[in-house]
């Protein structure tokens, strides 16, 4: 209990917000001076997730094209946690080879925490596209825009600046992190593949010896 | 005792009467889904909006007592006003049938003498003409009610028309003025027109060929000897037509893309069709998919219905596919099978009355629908809206809507006319059903600015009150710190 109270101290609670105003300096305490916490970070995450489903579901028909009947707010936050996972775990991978100076746990907190500006923006987007007809989209889709864009822009500050890399190289392993995703998904599949076959080897084997005696 | 037995009866009437309900719902399910596609392209079944009501195989019917034989492949079907022409093409005939479809009127198998040989169209013009396209003789014959030959088209003559050119007339319709399209095998240059004396005229409605970006790059770094051998960019055939009563001729045509295989042209030969919100009109939408049944709809034939409404026909999928003037799916029926009321090989269709007959030329057999009610309503609902009468319409629409939840245009019709009468939640809560954006953003703009109307003064007021308030707890609070501070000061 104490140390879960720990992990949710009132500062490390609210340093997300610190690192929204100060990207880089925020980030660099994170790395250097232990003010990250990994649960925020998942947290911030579980939140995210549902502000995503939410606007999927709640947006006014006005600005929202998906049929609210077809979404899953679960299996779209299985998706995002693993979209998460799999970004960090390649990014990790990347630059722990290219002399990344960031932990892993640096990692999750820096893109956990670049989530931020998305939530701040969907939640007021959905109240806003409630009261708006056609012709004002607009007032949803900057707002929507602003958020992502800002949060790509401090999860870019703060990748470069725990693994204290220039932009140049930040980019490229950027590029590199998605190339790896993709391999670990591949990779993923064909393991599961050769399990399955494995298995119905196996599986076979045991339903001749069942049907011989 | 006497209780018992009076609640045993009741109870085994009411099990009856449930079990009567059941099988009267088996009887009417029909061998087909009938459905319509939704906002987001999704199928949603509906009630059937025809049913199955009779087959007719030819050897049914009687001229002078003795059965007419069955039909055999028969490739059109034209519904006049003295009655119904199959036109019987294996048969080498043309066979009228009384408006009831209970006898033969007439039998015609030439022409002035010359007995056809591949009658492959047939039409009756507002005279009471017969025009008859024959596929092997390479003529359109034109027969008075006389049944005496008044013209023979045929070999049309013209600047455009280089020499060698293989006039095989498929199908022939008439317009008002007695100008005569026929539509050719392997003419890609259009519809051929021919004026009443039967001289050509002109070519009609050539559908443009559209090259996509991708294709036009691959043909570029192709050499020419590749691009001799590649598939050549020609527009596709036509396949059939119909002349509606203010003269607008109804073609349509294979669409592989599964865009638009219908086109509506006006005396000049331009397409004024609407494409509605899809921006298709081409039969089914859900197209994807690999093997014989996937594709885009092959469109056979179309038939003008009155009131802006026209049906047309895919033979691939053996359904029947209804349209508004404004390019609305408004029902799908049919399908291919071989259980009674579904097709085989559908080649034409055309109605009679309120039904719709379909011609199989696989089955040789004329099949009849009847409509149901929850066709009737639509069709209702959309011909008053057609003409203007939209309140009268909300009524049949409500209607429509007790039958069919989900219709679309129905939540849009009764949403249209709350918004008229000034109802903006109504029209809104309609609107929104019926998904349609633009007329629920000036349902809600006025719904909002009647809102702030109403409550615009409460809402000033409560900000100034809010104001005073923490103007007045500011002062307070400042005034008591000052006080501390006197104290403090004091001390």
């Amino acid at each position: 209990m104490k140390k879960i109270k720990a992990f949710f101290k009132n500062e490390k609670l609210w340093y997300p917000f610190h690192v929204l105003s100060h990207p880089a300096d925020g980030y660099y305490e994170i790395r250097h001076r232990e003010m990250g916490s990994v649960p925020v970070a998942i947290l911030l995450v579980f939140i995210y997730s549902l502000c995503f489903s939410f606007n999927r579901i709640y947006s006014s028909f006005v600005v929202n094209e998906i049929d609210e009947r077809t979404v899953n707010a679960l299996t779209e936050m299985i998706a995002v946690f693993m979209l998460y996972f799999l970004f960090c775990v390649g990014n990790w991978s990347i630059t722990a080879v290219m002399g990344g100076e960031g932990r892993f746990k640096d990692i999750l907190v820096v893109v956990g925490y670049a989530l931020l500006p998305m939530i701040l923006t969907t939640i007021p987007a959905i109240f806003i596209s409630q009261g708006i007809a056609a012709n004002e989209e607009a007032f949803y889709t900057i707002i929507i825009t602003l958020g992502t864009a800002y949060g790509l822009f401090i999860g870019l500050i703060g990748i470069m600046t725990i693994h204290n890399f220039t932009l140049g190289k930040t980019i490229i392993t950027l590029f590199l992190t998605f190339v790896a995703m993709f391999i670990i998904i591949f990779i993923l599949i064909m393991i599961t593949d050769l399990v399955s076959q494995v298995y119905n080897f196996f599986y076979s084997i045991y339903l001749e010896l069942l049907y011989r005696t | 005792m006497n209780k018992r037995i009076k609640s045993i009866v009741l109870a085994a009437i009411l099990i009856l009467g449930i079990m009567v309900q059941d099988l009267a719902a088996f009887a009417t399910t029909v061998p087909y889904d009938s459905y319509n596609y939704d906002y987001w392209d999704d199928i949603v079944y509906t009630p059937a909006p025809f049913i199955p009501y009779k087959s007719f195989g030819g050897d049914d019917f009687k001229l002078d007592g003795t059965s007419i034989g069955k039909f055999s492949s028969p490739q059109d079907v034209y519904v006049a006003e003295d009655g119904v022409y199959v036109c019987d093409t294996g048969n080498k005939r043309i066979v009228k049938l009384s408006l009831d479809l209970k006898s033969c009127l007439e039998i015609i198998d030439n022409a002035g003498g010359t007995a056809f040989d591949q009658p492959y169209g047939v039409y009756v013009s507002s005279q009471n003409w017969l025009y008859i396209a024959e596929k092997t003789q390479k003529c359109v014959w034109v027969l008075d009610e006389n049944r005496e030959v008044q013209l023979c088209i045929k070999d049309p003559k013209s600047e455009i028309i280089g020499e060698g050119f293989d006039f095989t007339p498929l199908k022939v319709s008439v317009d008002y003025a007695n100008r005569v399209y026929v539509v050719c095998a392997g003419k890609t240059e259009g519809i051929l027109v021919f004026d009443s004396e039967g001289n050509f005229t002109s070519f009609f409605g050539t559908i443009s060929v559209t090259i996509s970006v991708w294709e036009r790059i691959w043909r570029k770094l192709s050499t020419k000897a590749q691009r001799a051998k590649q598939v050549l960019y020609i527009p596709t055939e036509f396949t059939n037509l119909d002349v509606d009563p203010d003269g607008f001729v109804y073609t349509t045509n294979i669409d592989s893309a599964g865009t638009q295989a219908v086109m509506k042209l006006n005396p000049k030969g331009q397409d004024v069709i609407r494409l509605g919100e899809k921006g298709k009109i081409a039969g089914d939408l859900s197209i994807d998919g690999s093997g014989d049944y996937a594709g885009a709809s092959r469109i056979v034939d179309v038939v003008y219905r009155g009131h802006g409404i026209y049906t047309v026909l895919d033979q691939k999928r053996g359904r029947v596919f209804t349209y508004d003037s404004e390019g609305n799916m408004l029902y799908i029926f049919g399908g291919l099978g071989s259980q009674e009321g579904t097709f085989n090989m559908p080649v034409a269709v055309e109605e009679l009355g309120n039904k719709i007959i379909v011609l199989d030329a696989g089955r040789n057999e004329l099949m009849l629908f009847n409509q149901t009610e929850y066709g009737a309503l639509i069709d209702e609902a959309v011909g008053l809206r057609y003409d203007g009468d939209e309140a009268q319409a909300v009524e049949i629409w409500k209607k429509v809507l007790k039958l069919d939840e989900n219709y679309e245009l129905a939540n849009d019709g009764i949403g249209k006319a709350y918004l008229t009468a000034g109802d903006n939640a109504q029209a809104m809560k309609y609107l929104k059903l019926a998904m349609d954006k633009k007329y629920y953003s000036i349902a809600f703009r006025r719904y909002r600015n009647e809102w702030l109307k109403k409550n615009l003064g409460g809402i000033l007021t409560g900000l100034i009150v809010l104001i005073v308030v923490i103007v007045v707890l500011k002062n307070v609070i400042n005034k008591k710190r000052g006080k501390s501070v006197v104290k403090e000061g004091l001390l």
